[in-house]
């Protein structure tokens, strides 16, 4: 079976320092893979680098067997690969439904029927399932700025799903969400999962988090991967132990 | 009442009685108050077109003033040559729609005040090639006698017909900009200011949304320049320097970047406000100038924003009087627990 992100000797450079270093990996259909690792470790600059945000210096990046490398984040999003940022990314100035309907309306029709069309782009119903089943209902009209740090959380991962992606990355989404929050979060995504067989790359630090909810984790340091395997095995693996868990 | 404020409803109100008010007007208007009047729908245009690039897509142009010199001197060549003014008028748009997709390259390598740098140097070599390419343009002596065009057996040679033709033209073209901000474009656009990293991994190709917001935003201003021929029917290089670039900018600022009715607000203080400040004679520059700093140190987001602001403080008194009323219905409900809470 082709996995649905095979990841092949990525390096990225800036100047004198390699931020990643030959990494390869790949992400079957349906599975929850984690990344952790120190702060500096590459992890966001690897994300970066497979989804078109930076240019790798070497390797290749490919999605269902298609090669991707280098392609415009926005070219890659309208293949099914979506993504959230390590800092909040909603659209502060729109209402929760226009942040849904914005996230979708680009992969419906031309840019022309986008012009001429309704204003909605056909999608306030799917905008108002995900408005539920991310249970932002009481919200749904207001402005994103006006939300709490957790709803805005919600949202922006909400937003990652709107087009129903094949592919979903997410930079460290528990960040700054409180411990109820956090469990409602994994609660949704862990649904989403199991609803439309999305497949997750997930990078996170707050590991009971990561170590409830990914099937799969690979573990970087210093630019490379020093271990990879089941949450179990991380666990006990001495070198991450050593490297990043601590004693 | 204040939810009423804030609706569409209200705001399709105002726009039918702008209108209905708009068609009235020229028969208790002098020729010299017609003129005035629209002149202040040309520039309103104009800040439209502004607003659309800078208010909705967030990409500064200091050139607008360019666009609607392109647009009157392409109007005014070729309605002098003979082309019906229709052609003349679709010619200046499609002009101004091309050159704006070229002058948004730089937008997407540079940003903010490199990006107004930058339209700014084109703003100053348009005007050049106006002075200074007499062969084409008649340089410092500008156009004259430009027509005002005949459609369809409706001389609009007269003032008040040409007010009335100014109006309809106006109407359609603010339809145009308000149709292109409430459609999944407008959404793009507010994307594309707001954070254009997210929107580009969203499926936004921010690139052709940088682009067309700076074709239509031009083409728009093109429109304001066929406008703007005809109405004064004489126009020299110096009517399209970068003072009037400047000018519709503080348009769009005072009057509200980023809303439908703001550049019509800020058209009128640019407009119109001196004229009814004539009673002031010289001061009127000072006062105009303090107010705008004023309203810029208090209210960034101009005089519809001040009125956001206003009604927003209205309805959160409201809802806090509301809420007191509920909690003293509650209290005296109670007083049994009052009292006990009292011992």
């Amino acid at each position: 079976m082709t996995p649905v992100l095979q990841v092949t000797n990525i390096r990225k450079q800036f100047g004198g320092l390699t931020a990643v270093d030959g990494v390869s990996f790949s992400v079957n259909e349906g599975e929850i893979l984690g990344i952790i690792g120190p702060n500096g470790s590459g992890k966001s600059t690897l994300f970066n680098c497979v989804l078109g945000q930076l240019q790798p210096t070497e390797g290749e990046v490919r999605v269902d067997g298609q090669l991707v490398t280098g392609l415009r984040p926005c070219d890659l999003n309208r293949l099914g690969v979506s993504r959230t940022f390590q800092l909040l990314q909603v659209f502060p100035q729109l209402s929760v439904r226009d942040n849904l309907i914005l996230a979708g309306q680009e992969h419906k029709g031309s840019m022309g029927t986008r012009l001429f069309g309704a204003r909605d782009a056909g999608l306030t119903m799917d905008a108002n399932r995900m408005i539920e089943f991310f249970r932002l209902s009481h919200v749904a009209d207001e402005k994103a700025g006006g939300l709490s740090y957790g709803q805005q959380k919600l949202l922006d991962a909400a937003m990652a799903f709107m087009a129903g992606p094949r592919l979903v990355l997410l930079d460290e989404p528990a960040g700054g969400v409180n411990l109820t929050m956090l469990g409602h979060l994994r609660e949704r995504l862990q649904a989403i999962n199991a609803e439309q067989n999305a497949t997750f790359v997930v990078i996170e630090h707050n590991m009971e988090f990561v170590m409830a909810l990914c099937d799969r984790i690979i573990v970087l340091a210093e630019g490379k991967v020093i271990a990879e395997g089941t949450p179990d095995a991380i666990r006990s693996n001495p070198e991450v132990i050593e490297a990043y868990l601590g004693h | 009442m204040m939810d009423f404020l804030t609706s569409r409803a209200f705001k399709g109100t105002v726009f039918v009685l702008l209108v209905a008010g708009l068609i009235i007007l020229p028969f208790f208007l002098r020729p010299f108050g017609l003129l005035l009047v629209a002149m202040w729908m040309v520039h309103a245009v104009a800040a439209l077109g502004l607003n659309l690039t800078l208010g909705y897509a967030g990409q500064i142009s200091m050139a607008q003033g360019a666009f609607v010199g392109i647009g009157a001197y392409c109007t005014g060549l070729m309605t002098l040559a003979g082309v019906p003014y229709p052609v003349a008028f679709l010619c200046s748009g499609a002009l101004c729609f091309a050159i704006g997709w070229i002058l948004g390259y730089p937008a997407l390598r540079v940003q903010h005040h490199y990006l107004a740098f930058v339209t700014l140097a084109f703003s100053t070599l348009v005007f050049l090639v106006m002075r200074n390419e007499e062969w084409l343009t008649n340089g410092i002596y500008g156009l004259t006698d430009i027509p005002r065009p005949i459609l369809f057996g409706w001389n609009t040679g007269k003032a008040k017909d040409f007010y009335f033709f100014t109006l309809l033209m106006t109407s359609i073209l603010a339809f145009c900009v308000w149709w292109i901000i409430r459609s999944p474009w407008g959404r793009a656009f507010v994307a594309l200011r707001e954070n254009p990293v997210r929107a580009l991994s969203l499926g936004v190709d921010t690139r052709r949304y940088t682009l067309m917001a700076f074709a239509m935003g031009s083409s728009i201003g093109g429109f304001a320049g066929a406008l703007y021929a005809p109405l004064v029917q004489f126009f020299e290089p110096n009517s399209f320097s970068l003072t009037l670039s400047l000018k519709l900018l503080l348009m769009v600022i005072v009057g509200g970047a980023g809303t439908f009715f703001g550049p019509f607000i800020g058209a009128a203080t640019e407009v119109l406000l001196p004229e009814w400040l004539r009673i002031a004679q010289g001061y009127y520059l000072i006062i105009y100038a303090m107010l705008v700093m004023v309203l810029m140190m208090f209210c960034p987001t101009g005089i519809i924003g001040l009125g956001e602001r206003l009604i927003s403080h209205l309805r959160q008194k409201k809802i806090s009087s509301e809420r007191s009323a509920q909690a003293q219905v509650m209290g005296t409900d109670k007083p049994g627990q009052k009292e006990g809470a009292g011992q």
